[in-house]
């Protein structure tokens, strides 16, 4: 009995070949359901940004605020689909030398990212390709989220998605593939290393919101005639700490989503780079990097609660660069003087450079994320990076820097400048004191809730009416004198 | 109540995927002609959204604007 059933037994069992290829398959589709959740926990990222810059602006302000967070969406997607992914894959060598081919580590990535190639759409035979897309697409979108914040209450809906769309499908992603690929020129030839995106991601996010500032100028009252800076009241601080909160958790998909993951391809977790790592050795740094971050923004503001929140993210970034490989302890340390230089940062460009950064992005963000990559170069230095395991130094990471910090704020400045020509970057001085709400949607978005007058925040911290002062600053800038200020001090 | 699964007649007859169920979206695989049209289409609509979104707010932002001004609501008090 059992001899004649032994031969239909035996044609049953799988070859080796057979088995490699359903475990390539079972490997692959673990990797894009893995990419995918990712993709889900990074929209946390932007209901984060939503909450925080709405909290932040005034009532007046709410939805035109909202509204850019999500057109950021609606208009970073398809120019990432159509031309962002395709940077990406052609520039890792500085240019596509090969064409198509290009570039050598990934030979072949240049025209598969191209949107019309075989990989860019429905295939049965790729699932890797659409959920990587998505993973780096929602980098693309916190870019631009980066820079939203920094320029709130005055700049156009309009000229604010055309800058999205260059900071997002074009400048973030070119310096990816320049030195956030595994093939990037600045990775291969000097051991650029940014393991979670410190600089790639928010350091020049935040250096083109800087460029982007420079034209937007400040809002109407922000600075007194004497150029001491007010502070305006947001209406909802508690919606806009929850939203950090929700950046916070979002960040752990982007952290995730930094890593490479196949096992039939590699031997376990690794960096961007192809460098090995693990998902705990990060979880541990994101972690603590937030304990340290709180930590030192609490210390440095003397506990304001804005400062202590963006402490925490400001701390994360300035340990991202190296997550891989940093201990617990080293993180801490970093991340507290990492939320230090957040909020002292933050100060210096307020107040000396008078720059009006709505939500401190230029500091958190940009000089943070400089920051990051600075503090590589001094505690991981040594330590190889990349396939042609070049070590990390001083010297590669400043390469890095100096590549970068132009490649930010250049195309910020002159395409904000050209659109500050054509009166198309900021809206009329009218609309803003009334509130772009009015102008673009009609209406007041808190119907039921008795509307009581804006007030300000004077230099010597005198909580006074705004309307007087907002008015004075408008007519000011309309060439009419000045009148009394600061009348409408409330007990 | 399937005779058949679907997947069996995407394979070609050394049981490998054929190329062009693989790729198996609508109009045409990559590089095709449907691919490439439906690609510049897109393309132009995202071209579209953007000049629609300068002009549609610049027409909304002149008009408050000019009522604004006209209603005197900002103009600075007189004396007297």
């Amino acid at each position: 009995m059992i001899s004649s059933l032994l031969p239909s037994w035996l044609a049953q069992i799988p070859s080796v070949e057979e088995v490699d290829a359903k475990v390539a398959l079972d490997s692959a589709i673990l990797a894009e359901t893995f990419y995918f959740w990712t993709v889900v926990v990074m929209w946390l990222i932007h209901v984060g940004f939503m909450a925080y810059e709405g909290g932040a602006a005034r009532r007046k302000n709410v939805m035109s605020t909202a509204m850019k967070n999500i057109l950021t969406i609606a208009v970073v997607t398809p120019t990432f689909y159509y031309f962002g992914w395709y940077i990406y894959g052609c520039f890792q060598e500085g240019w596509p030398k090969s064409g198509h081919a290009s570039p050598d580590a990934f030979e072949g990535f240049c025209g598969a990212s191209a949107p019309w190639s075989s990989a860019m759409g429905p295939n049965l035979q790729d699932h890797i390709t659409g959920v990587f897309f998505l993973a780096f697409l929602l980098f693309s979108w916190t870019t631009g989220s980066i820079m939203s914040g920094a320029v709130i209450e005055r700049i156009r809906l309009s000229a604010y998605l055309i800058l999205t769309a260059l900071l997002g499908s074009v400048v973030w992603i070119m310096d990816a593939a320049w030195g956030w690929s595994s093939g990037g020129w600045l990775v291969t030839n000097f051991g650029f290393h940014d393991a979670i995106a410190s600089l790639v991601v928010h350091g020049v996010a935040g250096a083109f919101a800087f460029g982007v500032l420079l034209n937007l100028g400040p809002r109407i009252g922000k600075y007194t005639a004497d150029g001491m800076a007010r502070s305006f009241r947001g209406h909802n601080t508690h919606l806009t700490l929850m939203g950090l909160l929700l950046i916070f958790t979002g960040f752990y998909g982007f952290y995730a989503a930094c890593l490479v993951i196949q096992s039939t391809a590699f031997p376990g977790w690794l960096n961007i780079y192809l460098s090995p790592t693990t998902l705990g050795a990060i979880a541990w740094v994101i972690t603590i990097g937030f304990a340290g971050g709180f930590t030192g923004g609490w210390f440095a503001s003397k506990g304001d609660p804005f400062w202590t929140l963006s402490g925490g993210l400001a701390g994360v970034i300035a340990v991202s660069a190296g997550a891989d490989v940093y201990h617990p302890s080293l993180a801490y340390l970093l991340s507290i003087s990492g939320g230090m230089v957040a909020v002292w940062s933050g100060t210096y460009i307020e107040k000396k450079l008078r720059v009006d950064d709505a939500v401190g992005a230029v500091a958190v963000h940009g000089v943070c994320g400089f920051y990051g990559v600075f503090l590589v170069g001094v505690f991981a230095g040594g330590y190889p990076t990349g396939i042609n395991n070049i070590e990390s130094s001083m010297g590669g990471q400043l390469m890095g820097m100096m590549a970068f910090l132009p490649l930010a704020f250049l195309p910020a400045y002159g395409v904000s400048w050209i659109l500050k020509r054509m009166n198309l970057l900021r809206v009329p001085a009218e609309v803003e004191l009334e509130g772009l709400d009015m102008a673009e949607f009609g209406m007041d978005f808190y119907p039921e809730f008795e509307r009581v007058p804006e007030v300000i925040v004077e230099p010597d911290g005198r909580e006074v009416e705004a309307a007087p002062v907002l008015l004075d600053a408008y007519w000011q800038a309309n060439g009419k004198s000045a009148t009394p200020v600061g009348t409408g001090e409330r007990s | 109540m399937f005779d058949a699964f679907p997947y069996d007649s995407w394979l070609t007859t050394d049981g490998a995927l054929n190329e062009e169920i693989a790729e198996f979206w609508t109009f045409g695989g990559g590089g095709s002609t449907g691919t490439w049209i439906l690609t510049i289409l897109g393309f132009a609509a995202m071209l579209i959204a953007f000049w629609g979104f300068v002009i549609l707010e610049n027409r909304k932002l002149t008009h408050q604007a000019d009522r604004l001004k006209a209603s005197g609501a900002l103009d600075r008090p007189t004396a007297g």
